[in-house]
């Protein structure tokens, strides 16, 4: 009984992978995902596995689908809901901030508000920015609207102006609409997202409150499916703080499943970091699309505390206003167009380019010879001999012929020779790389130099070596299994439940005493949640924090709360000095919110691991591969499953496995720790 | 055959193409550090500010902008800034930081303070970080700084000719002190402009990090790449869109500015297109006024540009060689390059969006497919304060409808797209009180494709406070295309605590006192095409969300329920 299992629904596969503790196996399998009904892909994934489920202990379920693909594709209907606020401010929710998330398109559109106009109902009554009634809540019209609405609304929404500070309205008026609607989903934003502005707090109420009922159905489904199977185990959901949840817990905020997928290859740096005593890492994760990067510190990830749901990228960043703003833990990923399939082509201006389009799973790349023609990264690393004949064990063959041919069109309009051409595409798509990483590194106030950084996904290997001198990084490391490295983190995933209560004052206006009043409220919800949830009082593990700024910013800092407000406050003036290159000492510092990050350790599985014996290994051939510093040079070819402990090679050199193939270039030095991971340093 | 000589250079062409990226990112990520460190909401909420990029002599680079006003209105105001400081004879020193907010230099108008700092490596100079940002208050004779009756640009504010704020490496304390003494934000001044400096600070570490990697030389010739660059894309556009779709011609269009006199400043555009070379000309427009209507050269560049850039290339990269093939002439005296010492105020905020108009609807007849009808066309400049403090806005309003389908409701458009500031946050900071902020129903101008909605806004002031408004569309109302109608003109105005009720017109400063509300209500987007042919469901659609009134949609829709299900099978 120690097997576990993730599984993550994306838009097109849903991914499976199962560990065995006792044996070390380590399974992977990818599955159509079946959009109507989600669960059956993620069934008969599992099924595929071979494994009796009686000896599963955990099965761990993430998402990768999207908002729009969850409402879209997977054809699941919102409920139909009713939203009160105030008289007057039943448009916040579709004004928005008011911006339109591109400038210069002409022809942008918002995405359509969650509750229809007709469905947004103004009610009177008003709570003061300092907590007051300034009219009271007109009760009567809130149960005209509950008996009216009552048959045909699924859910009811409650945003009020101020609840964070005066939640009795909200309260009041959810009573009475449960007193008028027995049975009906009443979601308040005080209870949701208790902090100030109006808009955010009012969207993250909508989107949580829509995908509850969904979720709640969905996740019932699927336990009940896998009972009949003969689960006995837990089952948890993934969250996109990077913990997971306890079913029920879970659905108190669907929209942290919803596209929870991409924290698992942060919390899988996070987990590795730890074991092998890392303090800074950066995950760099390259599939066949899109690259993404992610930050983790003391075995931390870092996360931003809003997201858009179905929001869009542009260059690593989110276009603000095209998505449902959703507060809520995310663990901060940028994500930019360059994968193995990414397309390259030349602009008006006569540049060469490099993506945001990619030739995606199908057709793929030129040389996969699925029709393809347009070249990609994977044509310009092949045809730069850093990729072998065939991939994936012998399942695909590459073609040259067909590679060069689709490079060679575009080297004519530039006036290079194929190989300066491929040359070229890996360089640019290295800058768009490099923008990810810093994005959350140096933006984030890290300096690079301090990072070792984690590369995984089918390609992130090949390109690592070289980003890390771009960017300054220490180190590259590339894990065992770097191609399912990514799922391994819904398997080592802990606990994890975010609370947060609004403070709003200055910081020498707030005690000690009061905070610690607020603290120890928070921290008693969360241990109740984690102990429903299983966790022995023993393994939770609480951290306070506190998210400030100076009095008339907008933007918060947060820094770790001991007890003592003035040292926090210091905290806080040396981390805004590290983020931004100053610090206004003197300027009186307001304290926003109070939270607490509640972790619940999971046993983690055990990985294989041997000590160190330093030697030379053999390589198994060679081959001419093109480096920028060097031309072409002959290259040993290690295969990396014959790798041990203690192996040692100078760059050049190549290591193949079937999933991925890591390089290093001249002037670079490979060795493999005792986890079986390789380390990638400049000489 | 330039090319082929770029190929003997030291810098290759992916290497330019790596530097103008990382260019493009340290100018954003410089915004990052502007906006997360500034006091006032108007930066850090709104982000009414820009970043840039520029060549030693001032040619920008590349720029993050948030608003499209700042595009443009850059490059004029970073060039202005670097003649000034030759011609009087001022060298910046490796840490030094200069600061004006000289409108006739800096480009756009007095609340937009803008910072410029050299980058040196070594002792070479190898290029310029710079950035502006709206200060909420610069003094004046109305809280805000804009509106107000002023005639000349000395009443709207405190005018500061370009000086050393930070001089070796030292923040001018002295000179901090006296321009805090003349502005009523005295607080959120340095506050903002410590994060202005910490942004130029963190570009010019960027730009070094690049001299360090590439070697300051090869800095220098990348510079002239990138913007040959942004020439030669243009251009291979400007070719495209002559020979391949026949756009080669002369379009005119003209619209008007209200005036507080009840006259009405006309802009004219001729835009002329050949193989060669855009040029925007205004000849004809009307002269210079003595009140804050006036765009200086640098709010022209900024609007003419958007308009191309939206109508012909959304995604066409932007610097200074973007005006090697784009010309434009506006007439030294005019309402769209006045001389000091007209003041300018809102030349950035309102005429900068008829401005936008003018080029759009010429657009519209060489690009049928690409120009929607007119969108509001104001900023609604709401600005409340009393002794001190004050709080500026700009209020959304209906986007044009489109060829493909409606306007957008209650959002900024064209030359603004600044946040609103939460009303959770204003009433904890400000003694006001919001009544409403709605969308405004039957606002969109009527068509096939329906004008986007205003939005309805209103505040109670809870002590005496002075409340400019100032914003355009009362009298002409935004424009419909083919058939479509003009979209609803905006109307504000103050309801007395005692229930009385004075109209604001377009432009008003009213003293309030504590209980008095404000009412905004600004105009809607135009309509596109025979409001008589608008799908049934949409109307129904329309009707059911309280977007348009039954009565709206008999009027103006030719709608009536039975004959529409009559004609329907």
């Amino acid at each position: 009984m120690a097997r576990r299992i993730g599984a993550d629904i994306g838009g097109t596969f849903t991914d499976v992978v199962g560990f065995d503790d006792e044996s070390g196996e380590i399974l992977h399998l990818k599955v159509l995902t079946t959009p109507r009904e989600p669960w059956r892909g993620l069934i008969e994934g599992i099924e595929k596995l071979g494994w009796a489920l009686d000896s599963v202990e955990i099965i761990v379920h993430a998402s990768t689908i999207g908002t729009n693909t969850f409402l879209g594709q997977v054809g699941l209907r919102l409920p139909k809901a009713v939203l009160l606020t105030n008289e007057g401010f039943r448009d916040v929710l579709e004004i928005g901030r008011q911006n339109r998330p591109e400038l210069y398109n002409l022809f942008f559109q918002r995405p359509a508000p969650l509750v229809p106009r007709s469905r947004r109902i103004g009610v009177r009554g008003r709570i003061g920015p300092d907590g007051s009634e300034l009219e009271p809540l007109d009760e009567n019209q809130v149960r005209r609207i509950a008996r009216q609405w009552c048959r045909e609304a699924e859910v009811f929404i409650i945003s009020f102006l101020h609840s964070y500070r005066n939640p009795s309205h909200e309260h009041r008026a959810k009573q009475i609409i449960e007193e008028e609607c027995p049975g009906a989903i009443v979601v308040t934003s005080y209870e949701t997202d208790p902090q100030p502005k109006e808009y955010e707090r009012t969207s993250t109420t909508v989107v949580n409150g829509l995908f509850k009922p969904l979720l709640a159905r969905y996740i019932e489904r699927v336990v009940e499916e896998l009972r009949r199977r003969g689960f006995r185990g837990k089952f948890l959901v993934m969250q996109s703080s990077g913990g997971v949840a306890g079913s029920d817990e879970a659905t108190r905020y669907p929209a942290a499943f919803i596209e929870s997928g991409p924290a698992a290859g942060a919390v899988a740096v996070a987990h590795f970091s730890k074991l092998m005593g890392i303090g800074k890492a950066l995950g760099f994760d390259m599939g066949g699309t899109t690259a993404k990067a992610s930050t983790v510190v003391n075995g931390e990830p870092l996360v931003v505390q809003e997201y858009e749901v179905g929001g869009r990228v542009h260059m690593g960043r989110l276009l603000r206003g095209s998505g449902y703003p959703v507060r809520y833990p995310y663990i901060d990923l940028a994500e930019v167009s360059a994968g193995g399939g990414t397309i390259a082509w030349i602009d008006p201006g006569g540049a060469l380019r490099v993506g945001p389009v990619s030739a995606g799973a199908e057709p793929g790349p030129a040389c996969y010879g699925r029709g393809g023609t347009e070249p990609t990264i994977t044509d310009a690393n092949y045809v730069l001999g850093r990729l072998s004949d065939e991939l994936a064990g012998g399942r695909v063959k590459l073609h040259r012929d067909l590679a060069e041919k689709a490079l060679a069109k575009l080297a004519e309009k530039l006036g290079m020779d194929i190989v300066e051409l491929a040359s070229s595409i890996i360089r640019i798509s290295n800058t768009v790389m490099a923008r990810g990483l810093r994005l959350v590194s140096v933006e984030r106030g890290h300096d690079p130099r301090e990072f070792s950084m984690y590369a995984f996904g089918g390609a992130g290997p090949l390109h690592a070596a070289a980003l890390a001198a771009e960017i300054g990084v220490r180190e590259v490391i590339v894990p065992p299994l770097p191609g399912v490295f990514s799922a391994l983190g819904l398997l080592v995933t802990d606990y994890r439940h975010d609370l947060h209560k609004a403070v709003v004052k200055r910081a020498d206006e707030v005690s000690e005493e009061e905070l610690e009043r607020i603290y120890s409220e928070l921290e008693q919800e969360a241990t109740q949640m984690l102990v429903s949830e299983g966790v022995k009082q023993g393994d939770i593990r609480i951290t306070r924090l506190l998210d400030m700024r100076y009095l008339g910013q907008a933007y918060e800092l947060i820094v770790p709360y001991r007890g003592n407000i003035a040292e926090a406050v210091e905290a806080f003036h040396e981390k805004h000095r590290a983020r931004y290159g100053y610090d206004m000492r003197g300027e009186p510092v307001a304290i926003v919110n109070a939270r607490i990050v509640a972790i619940g350790a999971i046993p983690k599985p055990r990985l294989p691991r041997s000590e160190p014996r330093p030697y030379r290994p053999e390589p198994r051939r060679t081959r001419r591969v093109f480096f920028e510093e060097t031309g072409w040079v002959d290259t040993p070819v290690y295969w990396r499953l014959e790798l041990r402990p203690g192996a040692e090679i100078e760059g050049p050199a190549v290591i193949e496995s079937d999933e991925s193939t890591a390089l290093v270039p001249p002037g670079f030095f490979a060795s493999i720790d005792s986890f079986y991971s390789i380390h990638v340093r400049r000489q | 055959m330039w090319r082929k000589e770029v190929r003997e250079q030291m810098v290759d062409p992916v290497t330019v193409e790596v530097i103008r990226h990382a260019l493009i990112y340290a100018s954003e990520e410089m915004g990052v550090v502007l906006r997360n460190t500034a006091f006032s909401p108007n930066i850090r909420d709104r982000l009414d500010h820009s970043c840039a990029v520029l060549t030693p002599s001032g040619d920008l680079l590349a720029q993050a902008e948030h608003i499209p006003v700042h595009l443009g209105s850059m490059p004029v105001g970073a060039k202005n800034l670097v003649r000034y400081l030759e011609k009087e004879g001022e060298e910046l020193g490796p840490d030094d930081v200069v600061l004006t907010n000289d409108p006739y230099i800096s480009g756009t108008h007095l609340n937009d303070l803008m910072v410029l700092k050299p980058v040196y490596v070594g002792d070479k100079l190898v290029a310029l970080v710079a950035n502006k940002a709206h200060h909420v208050d610069v003094g004046g004779a109305v809280p805000g700084s804009i509106g107000g009756g002023a005639k000349l640009l000395l009443e709207e504010g405190t005018v500061i000719p370009p000086v050393k704020i930070v001089e070796n490496g030292e923040l001018r304390r002295d000179i901090v002190r006296l321009i805090q003494a003349n502005v009523r934000t005295p607080r959120y001044f340095q506050g903002d402009l410590m994060a202005q400096i910490a942004a130029l600070r963190l570009g010019e570490k960027r730009v070094r990090e690049l001299a360090e990697k590439y070697g300051a030389e090869a800095l220098l010739e990348a510079w002239s790449e990138i913007l040959g660059y942004t020439e030669r894309y243009t251009r291979n556009r400007l070719v495209e869109l002559v020979e391949k779709h026949g756009k080669a011609g002369v379009y005119e269009a003209e619209d008007y500015l209200e005036l507080s006199s009840g006259e009405l400043a006309r802009i004219h555009a001729r835009v002329e297109i050949t193989r060669e070379r855009i040029r925007v000309d205004y000849t004809g427009s009307h002269s210079q006024v003595d009140e804050p209507l006036n765009a200086v050269y640098g709010v022209t560049v900024a609007a003419t540009t958007y308009a191309l850039k939206s109508v012909i290339d959304p995604d066409m990269p932007m610097n200074h060689g973007f005006y090697r093939v784009v010309e434009i002439h506006a007439p030294r005296g005019t309402i769209v390059n006045p001389e000091p010492p007209a003041p300018v105020g809102g030349g950035n905020v309102e005429t900068s969006q008829r401005i936008a108009d003018v080029v759009l609807r010429a657009l519209a007849d060489a690009f049928p497919d690409k120009v929607p009808a007119a969108s509001c066309g104001t900023m609604t400049n709401v600005t409340v304060g009393g002794r001190a403090w004050a709080f500026y806005e700009t209020i959304g309003c209906g986007t044009g409808a489109r060829p493909c389908c409606d306007g957008v409701d209650g959002v900024h458009t064209n030359m603004t797209n600044t946040l609103n500031t939460p009303i959770e946050v204003i009433e904890t900071e400000y003694p006001v009180l919001f009544k409403a902020y709605e969308l405004r129903p039957n606002s969109g101008g009527a068509g096939k494709y329906r004008g986007g909605l205003g939005i309805t806004r209103a505040f109670t002031v809870l002590e005496e406070a002075t409340v400019t408004v100032f914003s355009e569309r009362y009298r002409l109302r935004p424009w419909g295309l083919r058939g479509g109608k003009p979209g609803q003109s905006s109307h504000h105005y103050v309801v007395r605590a005692n229930g009385e009720k004075i109209e604001l017109g377009a432009k008003k400063t009213i003293v309030l006192r504590p209980g008095d509300t404000v009412y905004i209500n600004t105009p809607g987007g135009g309509g596109y095409g025979d409001p008589c042919q608008r799908d049934e469901q949409l109307i129904l659609q329309d009707l059911e969300d309280g977007k348009i009134t039954l009565d709206h949609a008999r009027r103006e829709y030719c709608y009536t329920p039975e004959t529409k299900q009559s004609t329907k099978k």
